[in-house]
């Protein structure tokens, strides 16, 4: 499984949309419904689930899909 | 045998309840739920069996180890009682509402027991319906919302060929993921660090009370140590009261506007007015501490799968008088998502900690307000239901655990509702009218200018 879809189906799993219309410029709060509890959840499971460390300055920018991905990217090559 | 499970951090927190206050009391949860029409209590009766089959946690029970007596849990297969029905026509819906407020104070003692009570009830007023009585342990306020919801879902698909309803998610199946989560000690490393760092930044926490700062002085003086920084807890005189108040929906629409504007949630907001109060009320103080439970479901299995899951975090905050409202709303912003996300682990911890560094005394604490705030409508979702008048009610358990707990929630019409439920041995009906009056302008003075600093909206309100 791709890390995408990876990704993707940990999303799937805090809110009502389907994997298959996920977009990368889907926005967590505004598209996917996120709260703020759902949305500090799903850091810590992506911490977990892709062996991370999420920094507080890195938290703010993530507000699409695509910007969770670049993250985990820009993380896992500094790491 | 059916498999034993430990509790959860949540679970956990209700059962320390039990023995620290030393009656079952302290985890009663109850709830009616009527409608003002005709039912088929057989039907009715049939889909709340078939709840109990649906939603795992009504079937669960506790039972002890044999050598350290810790709580287990266990889920069993079948409960197949009977769903007694109670008559309370014959009087007023007030006088039907006291007897079940005194359903409310029966205790469930003993292990291996069942630990839920489900009544079908008739209403005066031809309001019908059914009366929940459950352990803490089993269910919280959402699970408990869920649960209304799909009886009376399997209650108009059986009875009006209505949908049935989605499936849940299984109770058993969430708490081996839950337990296992809890497990993950990088995680656990991880938590630990960020609520150890907060201990490293701010030092001792300082204890502010709703009443001022003589609470402390009276804690100082019976402990004999000048520098005490938390204050007595009361274990023995539980009574509680509760007083509501309603904010009209006009004003409602101010702060949820103001929330939305700004992109703060409506709790962060409110945290924010308490501990603006407390330290008005204690000379200035900016090291506040009030506790705010959090609901663990953000998951749909976490949603529909029952449970307790809601836990209480300290909402620790150093806010000098200068800062500006809007700034002072970030702060509490920036430190409630970090709470989110390490609110995995179990806060007991958080305390076992404090008390190895500072020695703090037993039965002590450092926070005297409790928030709740529920953003879910109790409003019933069905639609061969829509327009019929409702009598749905929470009966408060009648024993606190804590000195003064906020539960702020939004009503039909568009208004919000504060329910303050304080103890009556420590505050009396006078104390919980001031801190809402000063909490209700504290927030309106900061919303109405929120360049405005929270040293000025203390010296205004």
């Amino acid at each position: 499984m791709s890390k995408e879809m990876k990704f993707k189906k940990i999303v799937a799993q805090y809110c009502t949309v389907e994997v298959g219309e996920m977009k990368r410029s889907s926005r967590f709060r505004e598209d996917l419904g996120f709260s703020s509890l759902d949305f500090m959840s799903l850091l810590g499971e992506l911490e977990d689930e892709f062996d991370l460390n999420i920094e507080e300055e890195n938290m703010e920018s993530v507000l699409t899909i695509g910007d969770a991905l670049e993250l985990i990217d820009n993380l896992k090559m500094a790491g | 045998m059916e498999k034993r499970y430990p509790l959860t951090a949540a679970q956990k927190m209700h059962d320390s309840w039990i023995r620290q206050y030393r009656t079952q009391q302290v985890s009663g949860l109850s709830i009616v739920a009527a409608l003002q029409t005709e039912f088929d209590f057989d039907i009715l009766e049939k889909c709340i069996r078939e709840e109990t089959k649906r939603y795992g946690c009504m079937r669960v029970r506790f039972t002890r180890t044999g050598k350290t007596g810790k709580t287990q849990q266990y889920i069993i297969s079948k409960d197949e009682r009977e769903v007694p029905i109670k008559d309370l026509t014959g009087m007023s819906l007030q006088e039907a509402d006291n007897v079940m407020q005194n359903w409310a104070y029966e205790t469930f003692d003993g292990d291996d027991i069942p630990m839920c009570e489900v009544y079908m009830v008739k209403l005066p007023e031809n309001y019908n319906g059914f009366f929940v009585h459950m352990d803490h342990r089993l269910i919280d306020s959402c699970a408990v919302m869920v649960m209304t919801g799909d009886i009376l879902k399997l209650y108009t698909h059986y009875r009006y060929g209505g949908e049935y309803p989605d499936e849940l998610a299984d109770y058993e199946m969430q708490l081996k993921a839950d337990l296992e989560k809890s497990a993950n000690t990088r995680r656990f490393a991880r938590d630990k660090k960020f609520w150890d760092e907060q201990l490293d930044m701010y030092g001792e926490p300082l204890y502010s009370d709703i009443q001022g700062p003589q609470v402390l002085d009276e804690a100082r003086k019976r402990h004999g140590d000048a520098q005490l920084r938390s204050a007595d807890i009361e274990r023995k005189e539980l009574f509680v009261q509760v007083k509501d108040y309603k904010l009209e929906p006009e004003a409602a629409g101010i702060l949820m506007r103001f929330c939305e504007d700004n992109r703060i949630s409506m709790t962060n907001l409110l945290l924010l007015g308490i501990r603006t109060y407390l330290s008005k009320q204690n000379g200035g103080q900016q090291d506040i501490s009030v506790q705010n439970f959090i609901s663990r479901r953000t998951t749909k299995d976490e949603w529909t799968s029952g449970g307790s899951r809601t836990i209480m975090f300290p909402c620790r905050t150093v806010i000098a008088p200068e800062t500006d409202f809007i700034d002072a709303t970030n702060i509490v912003q920036n430190i409630q998502n970090h709470i989110y996300m390490h609110s995995n682990y179990d806060p007991a911890y958080i305390y076992d900690e404090i008390r190895k560094r500072y020695n703090t005394p037993e039965d002590t604490t450092y926070e005297s307000c409790y928030l709740t705030y529920q953003p879910m409508s109790a409003k019933i979702d069905n639609k061969y239901l829509a327009g019929i008048p409702v009598h749905a009610r929470w009966f408060a358990n009648g024993a606190a655990t804590k000195k003064m707990y906020l539960t702020v929630t939004h009503t039909d019409d568009g208004g919000m509702n504060f329910s303050y439920h304080y103890q009556t041995v420590q505050l009396g009906e006078k104390d919980v009218e001031l801190m809402h009056y000063y909490l209700c302008r504290i927030l309106f003075r900061g919303v109405e200018d929120k360049k405005r600093t929270i040293g000025e909206i203390m010296a205004m309100v």
